[in-house]
């Protein structure tokens, strides 16, 4: 017999401005299921869920809960009331709060933390997820956070758990244990659902009962997982042609690294027992000790949160340490991971981005012509696709601005490039061409120094590993699993 | 006996009750995430409006009728306020600065069109100091604290009943959150547009019952641009209070004993100090304590944002 839907979404069409975001998409998940919403950055997935927890509204189409349509106006207390949680990508927790008042968050009348107390220690009993209720959330590390999502997700009694990659910010091993947790949901409660908003073929096969998939706004499959293969999935995900870029990094990360063969190569950066402590004086990095050689990627892998980015912007020279001694080369190219907000003047021209770097150690005239030649020069070079040099940054692509970021760091062949997250939000094929670029800096002599949130990507450039948790560092072999548990400090 | 110690503190203590009122008001409406520069402007609209209903009603029931009136006029002029900054989200700091100026232009102009360019012959009712028996015969604080007009003895229930509303209960935490995360209080089922109007409205109805106090509790009568900067007093107040009810109280204290302090020097015979020193001294204090760039770390995370939710 076939099991009636948790949540049914029909027909769903969705316009932002010019950009068709959803178009005629049907999602049909079972009670007592997992079901795995599969797609690219920018596929539509987050967009299809934000709609069936009413914090977006649809063009056209019906969302059922539990069987209950839900009538627009269709809100979050609406979707919160019908019995559906949601734990975003990016958490919506307001972290100068504690633990309980945001659990609390959203209620009416009186609000009694011994009462929220004892229903924290209850979920936390029932559930496993453990959480200290009089913690602040700013002060949590990142899996406790994810926790707390649920667990408030929970003390509003929601029966469909919408989660929007939630392994992307966890250890291979705290991911491991959600995933086992979230079967466990749906199998102690067959009237439950959870919906798993997922790019990782490897996560939904393995966790999923039913996956859809979806491209660019439009779902392409969708049926029970075991009728899947990877390699159908990848075809489904990306469409005819691109399959092989896609299989290649995820499935199987190149292992092309340089070995210790690569001879005669000096220390470029060289950091004895340094400290660092972040701008609000808090110790973030402690006794780090390490070196990048040139002609080599060294990767850092880590749990968000764990020092890396103070780590970053020390090595950069933007944080001065607080003790030990660091050399480094005074012109270190640097890549910070949000890119709209740090690396590019989104309304500026490629030619004036251009013009910004080293801007501090000029005086005088500005040599516009020379610029925009080199602007020129340095689109074609490095395939950044854009219309001239004179358009605005906000123009290209996500993918053609990381290109464009990479060219300019790159341009006076610095001798060393610090990168952070450099593929963040970027599809595949450009995810593709910004790791051939960073190899291409590698080969040329540079020495790199990575640090990506996806322990995979960390990975398939390195050639050598460094983990870091809690601010202490240590080098260990490139090997998933001692790396992974490596970020969570275990031995 | 009266000593000019008393004076002082019964002077700060009366100062101080129409700056408590617009801080706290202010810092409702800045924990739901907007500052309101236009505080200075439902502040004089508030006290134009208690000298208007006051002077009409009069009597005793004239009082009741002006702060009404008052607390009405901060609601109306805030209105406008948050129609621009939370339903249309345009800039907090320029739609202050406009809703300020027009407010003491307009207000200006009522009161010619009312009383005639004279202003002669305002006779309103006021309200007058209630010694509390026994309590107000304590020594050093007896008279500052005990022998005000009911107005002052209300600061005394509503700061810590706004003090337990911020931590426990759920529209103070909605309030917070909102401050805080728009889109976390979104995602928690919460309307923030709806709650930051609202915290704005009530920070208005606050400031107009300080205009109102200006005139019934202290001239007396109204002057053209008598808020004097109080508005600007009060948000300076909300950052040394950190933002919460109770530090908003005694930092409004601090800049009343500012104000006060000519009152003190004068009667101990000072005189060669000139008195305009000690006019400016509230003002003074005022820019140190904005300048303080280390309390912004107390600010609501999201106070001022334009874009209210990423969704």
């Amino acid at each position: 017999m076939t099991a009636s839907l948790a949540l049914s979404l029909r027909g769903i069409h969705k316009q932002f401005g010019a950009v068709r975001a959803l178009h005629d998409v049907t999602l049909a998940v079972r009670a007592g299921t997992v079901h795995a919403l599969l797609g690219e950055n920018g596929a539509g997935k987050s967009t299809l869920m934000r709609i069936a927890f009413g914090l977006v509204r649809a063009d056209r189409g019906t969302v059922d809960v539990l069987g209950t349509t839900c009538a627009p106006p269709f809100t979050p207390s609406m979707a919160i009331a019908a019995g559906v949680g949601m734990v975003h990508q990016h958490f919506s927790l307001v972290s100068a709060m504690t633990v309980s008042e945001n659990i609390a968050l959203g209620s009416q009348g009186r609000y009694d933390p011994a009462t929220v107390h004892a229903q924290v220690r209850r979920i936390g009993e029932r559930t496993g997820l453990v959480l200290d209720p009089n913690a602040r959330v700013s002060e949590l590390p990142v899996s406790a956070q994810q926790r707390c999502e649920i667990v408030k997700a929970l003390a509003r009694d929601a029966r469909i758990l919408i989660l929007d990659e939630p392994t992307a910010v966890l250890a291979p091993d705290e991911a491991q244990a959600l995933l086992a947790w979230l079967r466990t949901f749906v199998a102690e409660h067959p009237s439950h659902a959870v919906v798993l908003i997922t790019h990782k073929l490897r996560d939904a096969l393995a966790m999923a009962d039913d996956i859809t998939v979806l491209r660019r706004g439009e779902r392409v499959a969708a049926g029970v997982a075991h009728t899947f293969t990877e390699a159908s999935l990848a075809d489904a995900m990306l469409g005819p042609g691109e399959r092989t870029h896609a299989v290649q990094q995820e499935v199987m990360p190149r292992v092309d690294a340089h070995t210790d063969s690569v001879g005669a190569h000096h220390n470029v950066i060289t950091a004895d027992a340094i400290d660092v402590r972040d701008p609000r004086n808090v110790l973030r990095v402690r006794g780090a000790s390490f070196t990048v050689r040139a002609g080599e990627i060294v990767g850092v892998a880590a749990v968000e949160g764990s020092g890396q980015h103070e780590l970053l912007r020390a090595v950069a020279g933007m944080l001065s340490i607080a003790n030990g001694r660091l050399s480094a080369p005074s012109d270190i190219a640097f890549v910070p991971e949000d890119r709209h907000r740090d690396a590019l003047l989104l309304d500026a021209s490629l030619t004036e981005n251009l013009a910004l770097r080293d801007a501090g150690t000029r005086s005088g005239r500005m040599e516009w012509r020379t610029l925009a030649t080199r602007t020129a020069a340095l689109l074609t070079k490095r395939d950044v696709r854009a219309r001239d040099a004179q358009v605005n940054a906000r123009t290209l692509s996500g993918g053609n601005q990381q290109k464009f970021i990479l060219a300019r760091a790159l341009d006076d062949a610095p001798p060393a490039l610090i990168v952070e997250n450099p593929t963040r939000g970027l599809d595949f094929r450009a995810t593709a061409d910004v790791h051939d670029a960073l190899r291409d800096a590698r080969d040329a002599g540079i020495a790199v120094l990575l640090y990506s949130s996806d322990l995979d990507e960390v990975l398939a450039l390195a050639d050598r590993v460094l983990a870091l948790h809690n601010g202490v560092v240590h080098e260990v072999p490139r090997d998933r699993a001692i790396v992974g548990r490596a970020m969570l400090g275990a031995a | 006996m009266i000593t000019p110690v008393d004076d002082f503190l019964a002077a700060a203590v009366r100062t101080a009750t129409p700056l408590a009122l617009a801080a706290l008001g202010e810092c409702i409406t800045e924990r739901g995430g907007v500052i309101n520069i236009g505080l200075e402007g439902a502040i004089i609209c508030g006290a134009l409006a208690a000298t208007i209903a006051a002077g009409t009603v009069g009597g005793p029931l004239g009082v009741t009728a002006g702060f009404t009136a008052g607390a009405l006029a901060g609601v109306v002029v805030t209105l406008l306020f948050a129609l621009f900054t939370v339903y249309l989200r345009a800039d907090q700091i320029i739609t202050g600065t406009a809703i300020t100026l027009l407010s003491l232009g307009f207000t200006g102009l009522v009161y010619k069109t009312v009383y005639g360019t004279t202003g002669v012959g305002l006779t309103i009712p006021t309200i007058g100091d209630v010694p509390i028996p026994g309590l107000s015969q304590l020594p050093l604080v007896g008279r500052a604290l005990f022998a005000q007009p009911v107005i002052t003895y209300a600061l005394y229930a509503i700061v810590p009943f706004l003090a337990w509303w911020f931590v426990r209960t759920h529209a103070g935490l909605a309030l917070r959150a909102t401050g805080e995360s728009p889109d976390a209080a979104l995602a928690a089922g919460i309307q923030p547009r709806t709650v930051q109007a609202l915290a704005v409205l009530a920070g208005g109805a606050f400031a107009g019952v300080a205009g109102a106090t200006l005139v019934l509790a202290q001239s007396g009568t109204f002057v053209e641009g008598m808020s004097a900067g109080k508005g600007f007093i009060a948000i300076a107040i909300v950052v040394l209070g950190r933002w919460t009810p109770l530090g908003v109280a005694g930092a409004a204290l601090l800049f009343g004993g500012a104000s006060a302090l000519q009152y003190l020097f004068q009667s101990l015979g000072w005189r060669e100090v000139p008195y305009q020193l000690f006019l400016a001294l509230p003002y003074v204090l005022t820019l140190l304590v904005l300048a303080r760039a280390s309390a912004r770390s107390q600010a609501p995370a999201a106070l001022a944002r334009r874009q209210l939710t990423v969704g």
